[in-house]
């Protein structure tokens, strides 16, 4: 990961604003703040920061609203900080084209980890050849899958589900994102195709007995392919 | 009672009333006949007795104007005799003797017969037609003050008015009860009330959505007419009129009632579906300001509470590992992490009581959501023996995930908080008749049976309980469950501990019938 990466936090509340910038400091980011939604749009353009730490509760405008004016020209990776805590609330954020949802209060491990991942995927990192999860080894030039070291058998739909969800690793992916990139954009409401795929994957890929699971569902959200934290720092 | 009421209608000579001449017309026409055929005689020296046809042609159309059909053709008949027996030669006889007069008289005869009758005939659709306009007008009324009056019970005194006026009854309204019977007593506006028996014929009308009482084919020997206020297949109340003894209404007018009564219940079904829609904006309204209220709250505890966490975690990397002030910081963080717990209670507990929960179903693994609420809580539950027992075969379930996880979660931190470290936590699920049913159960002291009626009550905590809970756990999963249509039930459990179980309606799909499809 390239040093010094720019972090605009947009964020009404001062003390959070502060807090962040510590933080992310601390994480050697150098970080911007915008107090509103029009000056946050503004800082995107002018400033180019590398990721943006976006509020929902702006004082002018909706942070939905400041997402969307964003995305009509920029690709920057955003990670949605909101006291909003329901799955309706994370899934319009992530469907206004947010890359990852953290709820306040936040950990700040939790919320550093969000950051790398959604900053990997721009980065290029996963358009390598093969993406690493703990035990299990995607490599995507060979199409073969490894489970600790053994070589698993996938159908090409199981396949094409635990490929997006590698491709976005520690970052969760919506329901319908994933239903409408394996099964066609008319399947986006066919939830069941989903489950019991998702429950075919498992049975392959998880490790009986593992203290987490890798493939976590974000009960109605969608689900997300868990880097380990060991396997982070081996990579930085 | 059915068959003899059908044998009076069949006698019942309803149909050609209306139109019946009275006798006096007939009076009439033999009299101006005869007026005419005494003023002949006088001017047939001036005229001649041919022109004088020409005179009684003239009575015949003029007749026409103002009687019904039967009197004209009287007079129009009375005339052609009258002519040939006074004034055809050979008079004072019905002999016609020249061939030309005989030919005059039969044209006259056809001749009046056909003025007659169609004199009569323009007559009777003038008439029609002013009553169609007096009908229409009548209606119009209604619309106009009852329809658009800005209350109902001014909007049915008007109808009520409106009725009585018109057709020179009393009128009452006897509007259906909630329990879909018709009331007992008329509506206040109402100018009388009903006997017992006469109301027996009123709730006929409204059970059989059809005209019954005086003047109807049902129930005619009654003293009133009873008219159901009809829309669709449904009937929302009755019109009843009462005329007075020697009154008789005919089924033209009866007809119109019924329109009248139509228009009444199209009246009430408009202020039932306002009703409806204000009490629906009413809802909505105190909803949404619930939901800004708890968004609120919840930002301005929620805000300050992540600038504590944030800078005790900078703090905890700052200060490095060991120290004192490191196991401070922890010990802080957890507080604090607790202090969010109990946030997040307090609020959904108040979505609950204020009823803004509103499920979201969509199909869910089971054995998934049981593992997604032991990831949650692996933090508190991880120092358990968790045994998940899932039923073989196991269908897809349609319900909200979101909330059964929470539900299952809370359950696991409550069996985590009443048993000791190592002991087993059992979590079975299976589906019953259509019902998903989920069981959690511990390895604790279970608790006193007095207590287990109150363990659902929001802040009810046990009396040993352990310090740390908030006492709402287990009052969101009763909410969150009853919001989803099921229910919840505890029991102290065999040998030891409490057994929680859940059981919830829910659709359910096999994914083995799926992957044949897919």
């Amino acid at each position: 990961m390239s040093e010094n990466a720019t972090a605009l936090v947009i964020d009404d509340e001062p003390q959070i604003r502060k807090l962040l910038q510590v933080l992310l400091e601390q994480e050697n980011y150098r970080a911007l703040e915008s107090e509103n939604g029009r000056q946050g749009i503004a800082d995107v353009a002018q400033r180019r920061p590398d990721v943006v730490l976006l509020d929902l509760g702006l004082p002018d405008m909706d942070g939905l609203v400041v997402l969307e004016r964003i995305r009509q020209w920029s690709q920057v990776p955003v990670l949605v900080l909101s006291v909003r805590d329901g799955p309706a609330d994370k899934v319009a954020a992530l469907d206004a084209g947010a890359d990852d949802y953290v709820t306040k209060p936040f950990e700040a491990t939790e919320l550093l980890a969000r950051l790398r991942a959604i900053q990997r995927r721009v980065h290029g990192e996963v358009e390598a050849a093969r993406v690493e999860a703990g035990h299990l080894v995607i490599d995507f030039a060979s199409h073969i899958v490894t489970v600790g070291g053994r070589e698993v058998k996938l159908t090409s739909t199981e396949y094409a589900l635990l490929k997006i969800l590698a491709l976005h690793a520690g970052k969760v992916v919506t329901q319908k994102q994933l239903l409408r990139e394996v099964w066609g954009p008319n399947a986006e409401e066919q939830s069941q195709y989903l489950r019991v795929y998702m429950m075919h994957l498992r049975k392959k890929i998880e490790l009986p007995g593992a203290a987490q699971r890798l493939l976590k569902t974000e009960s109605g959200i969608g689900y997300r392919l868990v880097v380990p934290t060991s396997t982070e720092a081996g990579q930085s | 009672m059915q068959s003899e009421m059908s044998t009076e209608n069949v006698s019942l000579p309803q149909k050609s009333r209306g139109d019946a001449a009275p006798v006096a017309e007939y009076i009439a026409a033999i009299y101006f006949t005869a007026l005419l055929t005494g003023a002949s005689f006088a001017l047939e020296a001036l005229i001649g007795y041919r022109a004088i046809a020409l005179l009684y042609l003239l009575l015949v159309v003029a007749l026409g104007i103002r009687l019904h059909r039967g009197p004209v053709l009287l007079a129009a008949a009375a005339s052609a005799l009258a002519w040939d027996f006074c004034f055809i030669p050979i008079r004072f006889s019905l002999h016609i003797a020249g061939i030309g007069d005989l030919m005059m008289f039969g044209m006259f005869f056809a001749v009046a017969m056909a003025m007659g009758h169609l004199t009569s005939q323009l007559r009777a659709s003038e008439l029609a037609e002013r009553r169609r306009q007096r009908r229409s007008a009548a209606l119009y009324e209604l619309v106009q003050q009852a329809g658009l009056a800005p209350d109902l019970d001014s909007g049915l005194r008007a109808a009520i008015t409106l009725t009585e006026n018109l057709f020179g009854v009393r009128g009452a309204l006897f509007l259906r009860h909630p329990d879909l019977t018709p009331a007992k007593h008329p509506h206040p506006a109402s100018s009388f009330s009903l006997s017992e028996k006469e109301y027996g014929v009123a709730a006929w009308a409204f059970n059989h959505r059809m005209p019954a009482g005086k003047f109807t084919d049902n129930r005619p020997e009654s003293e009133a007419a009873h008219l159901p206020l009809q829309v669709g297949s449904e009937a929302l109340g009755v019109l009843s009129i009462l005329p007075s003894a020697d009154m008789i209404l005919g089924p033209a007018e009866i007809e119109l009632l019924q329109t009248f009564a139509m228009l009444i219940g199209t009246i009430l079904e408009k202020d039932h579906l306002l009703q409806g829609v204000k009490q629906a904006e009413i809802l909505n309204a105190s909803e949404r300001l619930q939901r800004a209220l708890l968004q609120s709250v919840s930002h301005e505890l929620k805000t300050p509470l992540s600038a504590v966490q944030a800078g005790i975690d900078a703090l905890i990397k700052e200060t490095g590992k060991g120290g004192r002030s490191q196991t401070t910081l922890h010990e802080i963080q957890q507080a604090l992490r607790r202090l969010n717990r109990v946030i997040n209670n307090l609020l959904d507990m108040t979505r609950i009581e204020s009823g803004v929960i509103h499920p979201k179903l969509d199909w869910c693994d089971v054995g998934d959501v049981i593992e997604a609420a032991k990831d949650l809580t692996a933090d508190v539950v991880g120092s358990r023996k968790l045994e998940i027992a899932l039923d073989r075969g196991l269908p897809m379930v349609r319900t909200d995930q979101a909330l059964l996880e929470q539900c299952v979660s809370n359950l696991l931190l409550n069996a985590a908080s009443n048993s000791g470290i190592g002991t087993v936590v059992k979590i079975t699920a299976r589906v019953v008749n259509g019902q998903l049913v989920v069981t959690v159960r511990d390895e604790g002291k279970g608790i006193a049976e007095s207590e287990l009626p109150h363990i659902f009550e929001a802040f009810y905590r046990g009396t040993e309980a352990r310090p740390g809970g908030t006492g709402l756990g287990l009052a969101i999963v009763e909410g969150f469950i009853r919001a989803l249509g099921g229910s919840v039930t505890v029991a102290n459990s065999r040998p030891t501990g409490m057994e929680f179980v859940i059981t919830l309606p829910v659709e359910t799909l096999r994914p083995d019938v799926l992957e044949k499809l897919a």
